[in-house]
C-alpha cells in the first residue's frame, strides 16, 4: 500500500522539520509548508490524505481561516485536519471543545503543543480511519 | 467626591444617623418622664412628648426614603437627605430646648453632637453652614424669649430663678454657645478631612496594586506563551533524536534533555493556566453528576495507584449532587488532587474519596494516609509556589503551582477548597461547589449545549 500524504503547516520551521521526520519515521509520507499561502497550494497540489495544521502563524487566526476556507472547497473538505496550538493560552478561547464546530473551527482532532510522538500518531490513526469509513 | 454612586459608607453612615434618632427620640420621652415625675422639675411634658413622637414619626419617614434611595442610588441625593436631616434636627433641638428652660437648659450643649455628626457625613463648608443655622436659631430663640414675644418656660425645680432675662447672662451663654459650635466644627472636620483623604489614596493604592498585578499576570502569559513555542520545537527535534540512530552515551544524554524538557513544559503548562485563569480565560458550564466526575478522575489515576499497591476507594453512590461547573476543569483538579495524594502517600497505604451533597452545597472529600502537612505550612500550602518542606524531601522538583490551580478554579466556580491535615497520619482535601438547581429533565438539554460563562 502507498504511504499515507501528511502535510504539516506551522510558521516554525523546526517543529515542521521535526514532525516531518516523526511521521516520515512511522511510515508516512510527510511534507511541510511555513505559511498559509503555501500550504494552501501544497493542498491543493499533492492532496494529501490528512492535514497537520498551527492556528497560529502570521496572525493568531490564521489556521482557523485556513481550515474555513478548506471546508468550503469541494475538492479538499474531506480531508481530515488536526490542529496543533496552544492557542487557548493566548486568547482564552476554549478552543478543544469547539473543534468539529463546521462554523466556528471546522477542524476533526485538537492537540496541545508540545505533542508526545505517542499521543500524535494515535490521534492520525484515529482520524485517517475516520476519513476512510 | 463627585462620583454618581453613593459609596456604601455614606449610605452606612445615613442609616447610622437614623439609628442614633430612634435612640433621641426614646431618650427625650425617658428623660421627660424622669425630671417631671420623679425630680419634680416644671415641664411642658405634652409638648415634650409630642415632640419625642414627631423625631419618631420624621425618622420612620426618612428611614422608607434611604431605602428608596438606595435603590436608585444617586450620592448627591443621600448627601442631600443627610442634610436635610441635620438641619430638621437643630430645628427640632431648638423647640425642644424652647419647651426645656431655653437659654437655662444646659442640654443646649446637644447642639454639638450634630456637629460632630455633620464634620463626619457632610463636606467642611456644610458643617459650617449647619453651625451657622445653629447659632441663628439659637439666637433667635433666645432673642425671641429675651423680648417676651414668645413664652419662656421656666425650669422650676432646676434652677432658683429665670435668667432669661439677664443681659449679660443671655449674650454671655450665646457667645459661648456659637465659639463651641464653631471650634467643634472646625477640629472634627480637621480629622475627617484628613481620614477621608487617607480612605481615598488607599483605595487608589489598592486600585493600582490591581492594575499592576493585571499586568505582570499578562507579561507571564505572554512570555511562558512564547518560552512554550520553543519549546514545543525543541521537545519534538529531540523526539525524532530519540527515534534516530544514537546509541551509548549520547542516548543517554539526549533522553534526559528530552525528560527535563517534558517537565519544564508541564510546569510551562500549568503556569500559563494558573495566569489565564486569573486573567479570566473561559470556563464552560455543563451540569454534570460531581461523583462521576470523581469516578472518571479516579480511572485516570488507578494504574498509579495500584503501581505503588495504593488501596484506592470511592464512595460516589449515583445520587451523589449535581453541579454546574466546567467538567474537564473539575475532573482535572480531583485527578491531580488524587495524585497529589499518591505521590505523599507511602506504599500499602490508603486514599478514600467521597461526594455527596450537604444543603445547597456539593462536597468532595479526598483523604490519604499520607505524610501530612506540618501544621505551620498548612496555611500556605495554595500559595503559589509554596511546597511543604516534607513535601520537598518527597519530589525535589515539583512546580508548587498545582494547588494553586486547583484553588483558582474552584474559587470561579464559587466554591471553596479547603485542606485538612495531621503531619505524619494523613490529609484531607475538601471541594465546595453550589449545587446545581435541580431540573434534570431540561438540564440535561443544556448540559449537551455548549454554554461560554466568562469568568472575571
Amino acid at each position: 500500500m502507498e504511504a499515507r500524504k501528511i502535510l504539516i503547516v506551522d510558521d516554525d520551521v523546526d517543529l515542521c522539520d521535526s514532525l516531518k521526520a516523526i511521521l516520515e519515521g512511522a511510515g508516512y509520507n510527510a511534507t511541510t509548508a511555513t505559511s498559509r499561502a503555501e500550504g494552501m497550494a501544497k493542498m491543493k497540489a499533492d492532496q494529501p490524505d490528512l492535514l497537520i495544521l498551527d492556528v497560529m502563524m502570521e496572525t493568531w487566526h490564521d489556521g482557523f481561516e485556513m481550515s474555513r476556507e478548506l471546508k468550503r472547497d469541494q475538492q479538499l473538505r474531506q480531508t481530515p485536519i488536526l490542529m496543533l496550538t496552544s492557542v487557548e493560552e493566548r486568547t482564552g478561547v476554549p478552543v478543544k471543545s469547539s473543534a468539529g464546530d463546521p462554523d466556528w473551527l471546522p477542524v476533526d482532532g485538537f492537540l496541545d503543543k508540545p505533542v508526545e510522538p505517542d499521543v500524535l500518531l494515535v490521534e492520525i490513526e484515529k482520524l485517517l480511519e475516520g476519513a476512510q469509513a | 467626591m463627585t462620583s454618581a454612586v453613593p459609596d456604601d459608607s455614606l449610605v452606612q453612615r445615613a442609616h447610622w444617623l437614623i439609628r442614633l434618632r430612634w435612640l433621641a427620640a426614646l431618650s427625650v420621652a425617658a428623660s421627660t418622664f424622669v425630671c417631671a415625675r420623679i425630680l419634680g422639675i416644671a415641664l411642658q411634658e405634652r409638648a415634650l412628648y409630642g415632640i419625642a413622637v414627631l423625631l419618631l414619626g420624621y425618622n420612620a419617614v426618612l428611614f422608607v426614603l434611604l431605602r428608596h434611595l438606595a435603590a436608585t442610588p444617586g450620592e448627591r441625593s443621600v448627601k442631600r437627605t443627610i442634610n436635610l436631616q441635620i438641619s430638621a434636627d437643630l430645628i427640632v433641638l431648638t423647640v425642644l430646648l424652647h419647651f426645656s428652660g431655653g437659654v437655662e437648659n444646659p442640654l443646649a450643649f446637644f447642639f454639638i453632637f450634630h456637629m460632630i455628626i455633620a464634620s463626619i457625613l457632610l463636606s467642611v463648608w456644610e458643617s459650617y453652614l449647619q453651625a451657622t443655622l445653629a447659632v441663628l436659631l439659637f439666637g433667635l430663640l433666645a432673642a425671641l424669649e429675651y423680648s417676651q414675644q414668645i413664652a419662656h418656660h421656666c425650669l422650676t425645680g432646676f434652677v432658683r430663678h429665670c435668667q432669661y432675662q439677664e443681659g449679660s447672662y443671655v449674650l454671655g451663654t450665646f457667645f459661648a454657645f456659637a465659639v463651641s459650635l464653631y471650634l467643634v466644627v472646625y477640629m472634627a472636620s480637621y480629622i475627617a478631612v484628613r481620614l477621608r483623604r487617607a480612605e481615598r489614596a488607599q483605595a487608589q493604592a489598592n486600585d493600582l496594586l490591581r492594575a499592576q498585578d493585571r499586568i505582570k499576570d499578562e507579561y507571564v502569559a505572554r512570555l511562558t506563551h512564547d518560552i512554550k513555542g520553543h519549546l514545543a520545537a525543541i521537545q519534538t527535534c529531540l523526539a525524532v533524536a530519540i527515534g534516530g540512530p544514537i546509541s551509548g552515551q549520547v542516548a543517554d544524554f539526549v533522553d534526559r534533555a528530552y525528560r527535563r524538557t517534558q517537565k519544564l513544559t508541564a510546569f510551562v503548562r500549568i503556569l500559563l493556566r494558573l495566569t489565564k485563569l486569573k486573567l479570566g480565560s473561559s470556563l464552560e458550564m455543563t451540569v454534570f453528576s460531581l461523583g462521576d466526575a470523581a469516578g472518571s478522575a479516579i480511572e485516570t489515576v488507578r494504574k498509579r495507584a495500584e503501581d505503588k499497591g495504593i488501596h484506592l476507594s470511592g464512595t460516589l453512590a449515583s445520587s451523589t449532587p449535581m453541579v454546574r461547573a466546567d467538567r474537564d476543569a473539575i475532573e482535572e483538579t480531583i485527578a491531580n488532587l488524587l495524585l497529589n495524594a499518591i505521590k505523599y502517600t507511602p506504599a500499602r497505604g490508603a486514599i478514600s474519596i467521597e461526594a455527596r451533597a450537604e444543603g445547597d452545597s456539593a462536597l468532595l472529600e479526598i483523604c490519604d494516609t499520607g505524610i501530612g502537612v506540618p501544621a505551620a505550612e498548612l496555611p500556605r500550602i495554595f500559595d503559589e509556589f509554596y511546597r511543604a518542606s516534607n513535601a520537598r524531601q518527597v519530589e525535589r522538583d515539583g512546580t508548587g503551582l498545582g494547588l494553586s490551580l486547583a484553588r483558582q478554579l474552584i474559587e470561579q466556580h464559587d466554591g471553596s477548597i479547603s485542606v485538612f491535615s495531621t503531619e505524619g497520619s494523613g490529609t484531607t482535601f475538601r471541594i465546595v461547589l453550589p449545587r446545581a438547581v435541580a431540573r434534570r429533565a431540561t438540564e440535561s438539554v443544556v448540559a449537551t449545549d455548549r454554554h461560554r460563562v466568562s469568568v472575571k
